[in-house]
Order: structure tokens, then sequence, then C-alpha cells
């Protein structure tokens, strides 16, 4: 626990965290000091002149908030006039040459530029000379189109890329009021965490190529999630939206703080994963070439199962905990052999030493929690003495090529469950679709052996199972969210003490 | 303030010459940062070329190990550093407090009708650009005039038609 000092807001006896600036410890409070430069990620940089702030006795009396550490018995004032007028003033300056075009900003809803001004200012401009214009749409790179009239020189896409990224592809050039966000020539954003700025910018002058113009922010309704993309498990906030006559979908995912994993960042490609979430899905059972309703496919399945000389059963390193349990339960029960092989997962040498891990898979540490062998000989072994296989998701395509595959194949029967409509799912033999990570709850263990819960965040017209739902279909013995725990709870021997709703949001850290 | 970024490539690789890069070795070692290189290199630049190009940045960039922005920014920032070519005699005509008192527009007027150019501009024969500036640190003697960098003081039309006479 943090040391707590208490201070006066307004003169408000309040409690807060010692060792912090007077934004972050009052904030955490529910007081809004107003500031655009600081960011907690890239510390104060102290141009903005927003977060001035009065100081009762002692000290200076006007300070900037991001720079003043909180201390005991400090009178901060917030809403005396001439503070009142300071952050008038300061946003006055902001809006001499805003264009305010926030009816087409992607920004508006959740820029700080918008609240500030409705909050602290709210008056009519006094120009009359021409704004001073500027480019209002350059191709940055890396999918960030810049517009330099929103920008209110606030730093933090320039410290993003020196301070976090170190690649530094971006300054700030010219100065007064010609002054400007600018890449080198030729020389454009160049790294895989490169749209953080535009989460960073507080008002709509970076925007995602990929974003820009699909929807206004308050359409859409914001969940928590775990990104799926690799083993770092780094937490995000699901941006979705039913439209009118459409289906429940994702329009981005976006990087939520969470200190033990991702810190307030996530990476591109992650970021950009919220695609196959809704493309390319498999949506409707089908044996051979024939469409058919889960309850028929179930049948058929259990047909193959019951006609199988020797089963192996393959599992995605991608599933939760819970369907791993359940499969893995099946798989005792129908004598099979179960497999985690997923090699083709792990892209060596594709990790660095922020977040991006090589291991493209998010719970193989799950596998290893409930002793389930990944090996390629495991696999292929079993494979080759096995009649049917039973492949929950597991893409095994990213190891083997389509002949390889073939090859695998041959006078095989092959039961494909899977969210995913691919080639490799084309060749089995029966398909059944299922929910995808983003449409079901369940935990995961990453890279850093953190454990984590997530819960079901979009809701499709036509509702997918999840796969523990199959594995129990199919005769597995675990049929309720408790049977699930509690059989984890046997194996994994550090999730004695706890159960779902104990795990902290944050995750926990397995010992 | 005009905008500076436009920057103007050659096309052509840039490198210091022989001085310079002696220069620039020696200066470096004065600088617990690298990056406190940045002006000193701009200005070698400029002397070497009369003013500094796309690639003249992206050359102090990598050779300092910094940052292209970071140059750009600097470059971009002074308005002492020329970002298009100069006429052959560059001439900075002071315009802050003392000068101006001190009749300096006697001086931008004469300059003006002489070489037929606005400040800011260059003469079409390439001989001649004329530029007005803050304050040169000769306030003492002011009104002051720089010509390529040298400082002329206490000046007026008579001195300057002199002073231009000796130009070839
Ligand atoms: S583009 Fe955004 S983040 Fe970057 S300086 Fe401008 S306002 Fe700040
Ligand atoms: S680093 Fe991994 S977990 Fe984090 S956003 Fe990127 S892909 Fe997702
Ligand atoms: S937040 Fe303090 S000066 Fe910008
Ligand atoms: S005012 Fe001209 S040199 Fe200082």
């Amino acid at each position: 626990m943090a040391e707590m000092i208490k201070l006066f807001v307004n003169g408000n006896e309040v409690e807060v965290e010692a060792g912090k600036n007077l934004i972050d410890a009052i904030g955490a409070v529910g007081i809004e000091i107003p500031h655009l430069c600081y960011h907690p990620a890239l510390g104060a940089d102290g141009n903005c002149r927003m977060c001035l702030v009065g100081l009762e006795e002692g000290g200076p009396p006007l300070v900037a908030a991001c720079k003043t550490p909180a201390a005991e018995g400090m009178k901060v004032l917030l809403d005396a006039d001439h503070i009142k007028k300071i952050q008038h003033d300061v946003l006055e300056f902001q809006l001499i040459n805003h264009p305010v075009d926030c009816p087409v900003c992607d920004q508006a809803g959740e820029c700080s530029l918008q609240d500030y001004y409705m909050t602290y200012d709210g008056q009519k401009s006094r120009m009359t000379v021409p704004q001073v214009t500027k480019s209002k749409k350059m191709d940055f790179g890396c999918g960030v189109i810049h517009d330099q009239e929103r920008c209110v020189l606030c730093g933090r896409c320039v410290r993003f890329c020196r301070q976090i990224t170190k690649t530094g592809e971006l300054g700030i050039v010219n100065r007064t009021d010609t002054a400007r966000v600018a890449i080198f020539p030729g020389r454009p954003l160049d790294n895989r965490y490169a749209v953080n700025v535009v989460d960073l910018c507080p008002v709509g002058a970076m925007t995602s190529a990929d974003f820009r113009f699909k929807q206004r922010v308050w359409f859409m309704k914001k969940e928590r999630g775990v990104c799926h993309g690799c083993s770092k498990g780094c937490n995000i906030t699901i941006d979705h939206n039913r439209e009118k006559d459409q289906d429940d979908l994702i329009y981005r995912f976006r990087p939520l703080f969470n200190e033990q994993i991702n810190g307030y960042f996530i990476c591109d490609e992650g970021r950009l994963s919220y695609r196959d979430e809704n493309e390319n899905r498999l949506t409707e059972a089908r044996l051979s070439k024939t469409t058919m309703s889960l309850d028929k496919a179930v049948t058929a399945g259990l047909k193959e199962i019951k006609r199988a000389e020797g089963i192996v059963i393959l599992i995605s390193p991608d599933c939760s905990l819970e369907q791993m349990v359940s499969v893995k339960s099946l798989a005792e029960e129908l004598g099979a052999t179960l497999s985690g092989f997923s090699d083709g997962y792990i892209k060596k040498g594709d990790g660095d030493d922020y977040l991006i891990q090589d291991d493209k898979a998010a719970n193989r540490a799950g596998l290893a929690a409930l002793n389930i062998d990944s090996s390629q000989t495991g696999f292929e072994e079993a494979l080759a003495k096995a009649g049917l296989l039973i492949n929950f998701n597991n893409d095994l395509s990213l190891f083997y090529d389509e002949s390889s595959l073939k090859k695998l194949f041959k006078e095989k029967r092959v039961i494909g469950v899977t969210s995913r409509n691919t080639k490799l799912f084309q060749m089995a033999n029966l398909v059944i679709p299922v929910a995808s990570f983003t449409e079901y709850s369940g935990s995961i263990i990453s890279c850093d052996n953190i454990l984590q819960t997530f819960n079901r965040a979009i809701t499709k017209n036509d509702t997918l199972v999840d796969i523990c739902e199959v594995a129990s279909l199919f005769g597995g013995p675990l049929k309720t969210d408790r049977d699930r725990y509690d059989e984890l709870k046997k194996i994994v021997v550090s999730l004695n003490d706890f159960d779902p709703d104990t795990i902290p949001a944050t995750g926990l850290k397995l010992t | 303030m005009s905008d500076r970024s436009q920057l103007i490539s050659t096309g052509e690789p840039f490198k210091f010459d022989q001085e310079r890069d002696t220069e620039f070795e020696r200066l470096i070692k004065r600088y617990p940062e690298r990056e406190s290189m940045i002006l000193p290199a701009l200005w070698l630049t400029q002397e070497q070329e009369g003013w500094i190009s796309a690639e003249a940045i992206a050359y102090i960039a990598d050779r300092i190990g910094t940052f292209a922005s970071k140059v750009f920014e600097c470059a971009t920032f002074y308005t002492m550093y020329h970002l298009h070519p100069m006429g052959k005699y560059h001439i900075c005509v002071c315009r802050t407090l003392s000068c101006w008192l001190r009749d300096k527009q006697a001086i931008v007027d004469f300059l003006k009708d002489e070489i037929g150019i606005e400040p800011g501009q260059k003469s079409e024969d390439g001989r001649f650009s004329l530029e007005e500036v803050e304050c040169l640190g000769h306030c003492g003697t002011a009104p002051v005039v720089q010509i390529n960098g040298e400082f002329h003081e206490e000046m007026d039309v008579e001195k300057l038609k002199a002073l231009l006479a000796e130009l070839n």
C-alpha cells in the first residue's frame, strides 16, 4: 500500500497517494486538473500550461500541477477566479488557430480540447484575423494520418517515439504559430507500436487510417478484453457497435492500462487483430458439402467418434483454460490422445524486449499447466495410428504446408471445431463453428505467468457455442463452469486458493 | 514567421569536406552528449554550402547518431540557418530596437532600390539576398549590417554604397 498524505483542494481535505504529481494524486480521488501535455507514461513536459493551479501559503502562488509533487498539508486552489481565468486564457490561446472541425473529427466525444472547452472556457472566439492554415492530411506511415491544424503541440506523440519506441520519427518543426508536428522527409513512422500515438494524442490530430470516419465514438460500447495476438496478454478495450440491421461488429481495439502487463500501450498487430473477429468467420456447420444445424452436426460428430479406430484430439494454444480442461476431460472420456502441438505459432525472432513475443499463442502456459503434451513427435505418432482427428481450433497450417497437411490427413477423418473459415478447416470432413475469444468468457495464462480472466464482449446475432460446450456435447464430463473450475483447481496447484470471481481484474501472478 | 519545414533536396548525397570534417571531429570532443553537436554541425554545413539541404540534415543526424527529426527541429527553429540557397552576398540588416531607432529603415530602403529585392528575396543574378534579422548583439554601434557573416557597424547609406562597390 502506498503511503497516504493529506492535503486540501479548494479548502476540502482529501487523502491522496504520496509520490505522485498533483494531476495523478488528486485525479485518483476524482478531482480533475485539466492537462494536455502530461501523460503518466511519458512524464511531465510542462509545455501546455493547461494544468496551472494555485497554491495558498508557501511556495509560488501558481504552479504547473504536472511538475508539482503532492505534499502533506498542501493547499491547492482550483476554483478561484484567477485560476479559472488562467484556464480560460490558455484555452483561448489553444483555440486561436484550431479549426474546430469537430463535426468531422474522429476524436469528437473523447477529445480533451473539446471537453475542456465545454468545462473551462465556453466563450465565443474573439479572433478577427485569418487563421494560420496547415496540412490536414499527412500520411505519417504505419497507418497514422496527421492533421497539423488540430494539433495542440503537446509533444506526446514526439515523446512517445523518442522515449518508448526510441525510433524518433516525429519532431516539432518551425516555431511560434507555424510550429507543427512533422516527419523528416523520407523517414516516416517505422515501428511496431506507432498507432499508440493516436490514443496518446489528446485531440484529433493523430488519426488511425484504419478507424478514420468509421464510427462516432459515442455510438460504440466499450468492453474490457485480453488481446490474443501473442502470449503477452495485453489488456484492451474492445469498441464495438451493432448498427441497424447489422451484426455486432468490433471497430477497434485500444490499449487498456494494466501496470503489470502492458502499461498504457499495445502493439499495432495486436490492435488490428480485431479484424479476425469480424472477418472470415465460420458461421455454419458443414458435413462434406452440406450445411446443417449444430444439433445435426453434433450427431454426425458422435457417429464419427463411435466409428473411429483411434482418436487424436488437437487443441489450440489460444484456447482458454476452461476450454482446455473440458477438452482434456473429453479426451480422457473417449480414450483419445490429446495434443497441444502448435510449434507453428512460434515465430522465432519476431518478438522484442518490450511487448511483442515470439509466441503468437495466447495460452501456451495453460497447455503446460494442464500437462498437455505439445511435442511434434507425440502428435504425429499418435495421428499415424489414429483414424479420426478432432481439431479444436488449432491452426496447423502455421506449421505444415498444404501438401504436408494432405499427407497428414490421408485416410483420416477430420472434425474441425473452429471459429475460422480457413483452407485448413475446409479440408475437414465435418466442421462445427464456435465462438472466438471476444465472444466467450474465460481465463488464460500469459508468458509472464500471469493468470487473467475476461468476459464475453460481443454477442453476435447468431450466437456461436463455446468450445467447452462442444466438448460436453461430444460426451465430455464437464458440464458447467463450476465443474470446469473445480477440475482446473485439481490439476493446477497454484489455482487452489482462487475462484474466477476472486482473480483480480488486473491479473494474478502465479507462483 | 513562415513555414520553414519544406526542405529542399539536392538529389546529391551530402558530406563534409576535409576542413569541416576535421572541425567536426575537433568540436565533438567538447560535448558530453553527441547531440550537442547539432547546432555546430548545422553551422559547418552552412559555412560549406551557404545553405542546408534535406540531404545535409540526414547526414548530420546519421553522423551524430541522432534522429533526423531532431536536426530537422533545430534547423527549422533557428532562422539563422538558411534552408535554401542564398545570394553570393547575403546581407542581413538588424531590425531590433537600437538599430530601428538609428534608422535601419533607410538602409533597407536603399538596398531595396539598389538591388531591386525585398527582404527575404534573392536577386535574379544570384548575387544578393537580403534579410531583416533580430538583434545581432552590437546594439552599441547600431545600426548593424552583416554581410556573409561579417559585421559592419554604425552603418549609413553612404558607407553601404562604398561597401557594395568593393564587392565583386
Ligand atoms: S499530434 Fe497530438 S500528440 Fe502530437 S503534439 Fe499534436 S496534439 Fe500532441
Ligand atoms: S504485444 Fe501481443 S498481446 Fe500485446 S497487443 Fe501486441 S499482439 Fe496483443
Ligand atoms: S500538463 Fe502541465 S504543463 Fe501541460
Ligand atoms: S538592436 Fe541591432 S544589433 Fe542589437
